[in-house]
């Protein structure tokens, strides 16, 4: 039985660096699926998804009761730049969310006063255009969200082409 | 048995005990939380820097994507007033008055935080679709078939269920003192 204090001494502090490890690296796995679930329509193109249902889950616990717009971004060629129009009267935000699944950026309709908004979204270092607000991030990945809440489902038909005015794409020109 | 042996076997058996132990700490999803409202549970940490690692995994796996609490507050329960798990066999009358909040809705989900195919295509009820009585309140029928009447959200027979209750930009005296506030109610009516 003394042959195993040694092993199991070792094996304990396995168990214990292992839980560490994953439990650190569980959020970042998570994102990059939803990333993948989400980037369909491209990376950093806005997508503008269905209303959930059964079957059309791409995260954990969607609500029904929202139109989700996304944009999965990929910051390593340059930042990259996020259009907003609120639709008046009615709640909606935009939450940028890092690969960590931090919120780095939370803005709802309310606080941008009823009025579309841009946004540049850059690594720490990346040169970025003048005047425009600027969001800064440690990481390449992440998730633009554009939540629009719906009364009843059967209005998305009548928002669906103020929605699709709010985009995202690569800064092309930095002035 | 040679002593390496002994190593491997217990390298082997720590990885496994280190994984399920991840799994395990950070899957008490959103219930996981500090605030406690008869059935309902919630923490205001979600979708913050702020959180600990266990809470970014947990949350990351039971909300992803989530928002935080000054945007929205996302409350769960599990059970009813009285303690019981919620059955998607029984009956349960789920009512309250208009929260504080610009916004707010109830979801049913599967255990799992997904929602279920259901005859109505109905899975949440929200503060613009729900009708006040004359006392002010609102009542939902949540029960595996139609109720005479009324308002009814779905549940599955056979399954358990979740709710999901989200307030977008709540109130400054709910903020004040969430665990105080006024949610619905969820009471069993029968299976």
């Amino acid at each position: 039985m003394r042959n195993w204090l040694g092993p199991l001494a070792f094996g304990l502090i396995v168990a214990a660096a292992t839980a560490y490890a994953a439990i650190w690296s569980i959020p970042y796995g998570l994102m990059n699926v939803a990333i993948e679930r989400l980037g369909q329509g491209g990376v950093n193109t806005m997508s503008y998804g269905n209303l959930a249902t059964p079957e059309r889950q791409p995260v954990v616990r969607p609500s029904p009761d929202l139109a989700y717009s996304s944009c999965p971004y990929d910051l390593s060629d340059g930042p990259i730049a996020i259009d907003v129009s609120p639709v008046p009267g009615r709640y909606s935000s935009l939450s940028v969310f890092d690969a960590a699944t931090d919120v780095i950026f939370v803005r709802n309709d309310v606080e941008a006063g009823g009025k579309p908004f841009r946004i540049i979204v850059a690594r720490a270092g990346q040169a970025v255009p003048k005047g425009t607000e600027v969001v800064r991030t440690n990481h390449d990945h992440g998730i633009a969200l554009i939540r629009l809440l719906l009364k009843e489902p059967a209005e998305i038909g009548g928002l669906d082409a103020i929605r699709r005015q709010s985009s995202c794409g690569t800064v092309t020109k930095l002035k | 048995m040679k002593g390496w042996h002994r190593y491997a076997i217990t390298l082997v058996g720590g990885l496994a005990v280190g994984l399920g132990a991840a799994w395990a700490i950070t899957g008490g999803g959103l219930s996981g939380g500090a605030i406690v409202n008869g059935p309902w549970t919630t923490s205001l940490g979600f979708g913050t820097k702020a959180t600990d690692p266990v809470t970014r995994a947990a949350v990351a796996r039971a909300g992803l994507l989530a928002l935080p609490a000054k945007e929205t507050v996302y409350w769960s329960a599990k059970t009813d007033a009285a303690g019981g798990p919620l059955d998607g066999n029984c009956r349960y009358s789920l009512s309250g008055t208009p929260l504080d909040a610009r916004w707010w809705s109830v979801t049913i989900y599967d255990e799992a935080g997904y929602l279920v195919a259901n005859p109505a295509n109905s899975w949440s009820v929200n503060g613009a679709n729900v009708a006040l009585d004359a006392k002010g309140e609102w009542r939902v029928t949540i029960a595996p078939t139609r109720p005479a009447e009324g308002a009814w959200l779905p549940g599955t027979k056979g399954q358990p269920f979740h709710l999901t209750l989200r307030m977008y930009n709540p109130g400054k005296a709910f903020r004040a003192n969430p665990a105080k506030a006024v949610l619905p109610q969820i009471v069993k009516e029968g299976c």
